[in-house]
């Protein structure tokens, strides 16, 4: 666990370096060729310490120069400010660290996922990575017809051999932010809103109320989910989003975490319906979305339930410029910081101990979160 | 609504024959049959929740839910009213209605929540124009230019979404910031606690709910519902409702408007442009789907791309269950807030378990009825259904989830079906017109 934040910090710095070196570079006028080399050995060795291994090493010095990436959005694309936000900034990261090169596609609908798919194909892409399991189908479909090419999905599990299944123990992050609701709660009610209820969303809520009730044993939780498959405008309604927040609100929670897409945006505005800050309040999810609602919001929402999206692409964008690729499942998880909390805002700050109790002894395999409530 | 019965003729009344005398032929006009059709929805839905002991059927919490849920639908069904009604049929409610929400959050981020309200009757507006310069003046088929509104709203959308608000604090491609001060509510005074001059009034309505008694309770609820935190721009949605029936049946323009969709040769033989009275139908058609959304981003409080999620064709439906009339499409539109909105309640599988029960004998009250005015068959279907709901109402303790929410609907389905038989479109709808044609 340590090991990937000190990773992680190394490649922040590295990203902020070349960001600076930007800047400095427009604002002198003059071109500044190597700047990330200067910056990165740095900090490699303010952060080496005896837990450095060959691997990490080898992960740094990985050159992707001749790989070309090809990443297919969900449907809103680029500029989502979560989901597809996240997975854009791994290929970012991937493009200015490793040198590979990035093609995007973002679909318009579910009609145009297996032309997209193929035009990457022919591109000669040899990694093809599809955001969200809608992709699921189409990228089945093209596995199946390219075998030499590779294949990565967010969130599904296809078993081909060419296809790296890249999943999320959102159940874990769920609990980390349940047991936070459980803390914070004054009324003994919290509530958990999904888009669909859909196996995927469903182990948001069975890790809520997990986290909660480890907490809690008394605690009452409401949980209501807005759409049923296959009608996934769940996940991009505010106006039902809002509706059912509030009703929980006026039966008592003081506390509803939703795991809804768009929709969640109108369970905060409930939460400032609801009551003064510091009363009410909401959970965000898979982004820190204390630090993307506008400044009437960022008092309601406690934190957020972080799925890192851009970890998982730039690892496997990562391993297969370095290592080589390799298919199957791959989880990320509490253990490998793929999930957690997010901390914007200092409202938590009381609790940050506690969490990171439960935290390790998810880690360390303590305390087994359930996927079904 | 008062010209009901006088405007139609070849669908209103004499259906009965010959053999039909004295009360049974009373009994047969529509004007009755929804008389009674209503009674028996009121009593069922009290029963229901005497017997259910689940109050959150007929709360007021759940009318006021349904009263927000419907607001939206019914615009987008009067707003295909007046596009139908002057004779193009307009399938391009759902883009139209998406104009109206990227306008409405572009204007209620930048000037508050009033302009969100103008800016979204102004998009729509612009998206009904364009429709119509196609449809009315180029002749192009309806369904086609319909669909293309539809195709390109969404991107038109996406588009200034993100000129307009990527990179500013709170906003992105998808969503706007949120609108810069809220939309006012009104609770009415007197009958349901509103203040008046800050003085808390008495809350008659809500007492009479929380004594439980059968029907009046109900009622109350439903009263209370519609008159507590109703957000100003749904008032004004109620508002348009009426003056939108005064207008199409008690006016001159009305006339026109509709001989335009009814005989357009007639209308035209008589001096009415029927290009102008489609120009116009198509725009009000466009502002109205425009508010629609605009209702929905005051909601919000913010532009969410997809946030319209086929609420416009929701609309469309109701404008045809509702037979093309205002007071159907409210109706309708009322229907299927109630249905969504149930699901929308804490707990809502024991709502829809009360709604089962409370359909069950509804449609026993219906068989009763069919057996009075000896209708057979009828009788039998909804003694089977009511049956069958009245079993699934004893066995599910728990519903199971996909079932509590396609029962609102399979609910709703069922009460439009009975309720809207005979439904007549205007005449000439969808034929493009060309001036001088016979």
């Amino acid at each position: 666990m340590i090991k990937r934040k000190q990773m992680l910090a190394v490649a922040v710095t590295a990203a902020l370096g070349l960001t600076a070196a930007a800047c400095g570079g427009d604002d002198d006028a003059t071109p500044v060729t190597e700047p990330p080399a200067t910056d990165a050995p740095d900090t490699d060795e303010d952060m080496t310490d005896e837990d450095m291994t060959d691997e990490d090493m080898t992960d740094e010095m990985v050159d992707g120069s001749d790989l070309s990436v090809g990443l297919l959005f969900d449907i809103t694309g680029r500029g989502d400010r979560s989901f597809n936000d996240a997975a854009a900034a791994g290929l970012d990261q991937a493009t200015a660290e490793l040198g590979i090169t990035g093609n995007e596609s973002t679909p318009t609908g579910d009609g145009d996922r297996a032309e997209r798919l193929q035009g990457l194909i022919d591109q000669g892409n040899e990694l093809i990575i599809g955001v969200g399991f809608l992709w699921g189908d189409a990228i089945t479909a093209g596995a199946e017809a390219n075998p030499d090419t590779n294949f990565a999905i967010i969130d599904s599990v296809i078993e081909l051999d060419n296809v790296a299944s890249l999943v999320f123990a959102e159940q874990e992050g769920s609990f980390l932010v349940g047991a936070a609701a459980a803390l914070k709660s004054q009324t003994g009610t919290v509530g958990f809103i999904g888009g669909v209820e859909n196996d995927l969303i469903k182990r948001f809520e069975a890790g809520f109320a997990a986290g909660a009730e480890a907490v809690n044993p008394d605690i009452e939780i409401l949980a209501s989910y807005i759409t049923q498959p296959p009608d996934f405008t769940g996940f991009a309604d505010p106006a039902r989003g809002k509706e059912i927040a509030a009703g929980m609100y006026e039966a008592g929670a003081d506390i509803v975490y939703s795991a809804a897409g768009a929709s969640g945006l109108g369970a905060f505005e409930a939460a400032r319906e609801a009551g003064e800050p510091g009363d009410v309040w909401a959970i965000g999810v898979d982004s820190d979305q204390y630090e993307l609602v506008g400044e009437d919001l960022q008092p309601y929402i406690l934190t957020s339930m972080l799925k890192r999206v851009d970890v998982a692409v730039f690892e496997t964008i990562s391993e297969t410029a370095g290592a080589g690729f390799s298919g199957g499942v791959k989880v990320f998880d509490t253990a490998s910081d793929g999930v957690g909390y997010s901390t914007s805002g200092g409202f938590i700050d009381d609790i940050v101990d506690q969490l990171d109790a439960f935290a390790e002894q998810i880690a360390s395999g303590e305390i087994e979160v359930p996927v079904t409530r | 609504m008062s010209s009901t019965t006088n405007e139609t003729p070849d669908v209103t009344g004499d259906e009965t024959g010959d053999e039909m005398h004295g009360w049974r032929k009373i009994i047969h006009t529509p004007r009755y049959r929804m008389m009674i059709f209503a009674m028996i929805g009121v009593v069922s839905m009290s029963l229901g929740r005497v017997l259910s002991g689940n109050d959150d059927l007929t709360s007021s919490g759940t009318f006021g839910v349904a009263l927000r849920t419907a607001a939206p639908i019914a615009l987008a069904g009067l707003a295909g009213l007046f596009a139908e009604r002057s004779g193009t049929v307009n399938i391009g409610l759902e883009g139209m209605m998406i104009m109206g929400t990227i306008f409405a959050g572009w204007w209620g981020w930048q000037y508050g929540p009033w302009m969100a309200v103008v800016g979204g009757i102004v998009g729509g507006l612009l998206a009904g124009l364009l429709m119509s310069l196609a449809t009315t003046t180029f002749g192009v088929n309806h369904i086609v230019a319909g669909f293309a509104i539809n195709i390109l709203a969404p991107g038109v959308a996406r588009f200034m979404a993100n000129e307009l608000f990527t990179g500013v604090p709170g906003g992105s491609v998808t969503s706007s910031p949120g609108n810069s001060g809220s939309m006012g509510r009104f609770t009415m005074p007197f009958t349901s606690g509103g203040d008046l001059f800050g003085w808390q009034t008495p809350d008659v309505f809500g007492w009479i709910e929380r004594q439980g008694w059968f029907i009046l309770a109900d009622l109350g609820g439903f009263a209370k519902g519609m008159t507590t935190n109703v957000s100003y721009d749904v008032v004004l949605t109620a508002a348009i409702f009426v003056l939108a029936g005064y207008v199409v049946w008690s006016t001159s323009i009305g006339l026109r408007l509709r001989a335009a969709g009814e005989r357009p040769a007639a209308a035209e033989s008589l001096g009415v442009s029927v290009a102008k009275m489609r120009h116009l139908g198509l725009a009000i058609s466009g502002g109205l789907a425009g508010l629609g959304g605009a209702v929905l981003v005051l909601f919000a409080n913010r532009y969410q791309e997809a946030q319209v999620a086929g609420r416009g064709f929701l609309g469309l439906a109701t404008l045809i269950f509702g037979n093309w009339r205002p007071a159907g499409i409210a109706a309708g539109a009322g229907l299927f807030g109630y249905a969504q909105g149930i699901t929308l309640r804490t707990s809502p599988e024991q709502v829809v378990r009360a709604l089962l029960l409370s359909a069950a004998i509804g449609l026993g009250l219906s068989a009763v009825w069919m057996l009075v005015t000896r209708n057979f068959t009828g009788m039998g279907i909804a003694a089977l259904i009511g049956i069958a709901l009245f079993w699934a109402y004893y066995a599910a303790e728990r519903p199971n989830n996909q079932l509590v929410f396609v029962t609102p609907y399979v609910v709703t389905l069922v009460a439009v079906s009975v309720g809207a038989q005979r439904l007549r479109p205007p005449a000439e709808e969808g034929i493009p017109w060309f001036k001088g044609q016979t």
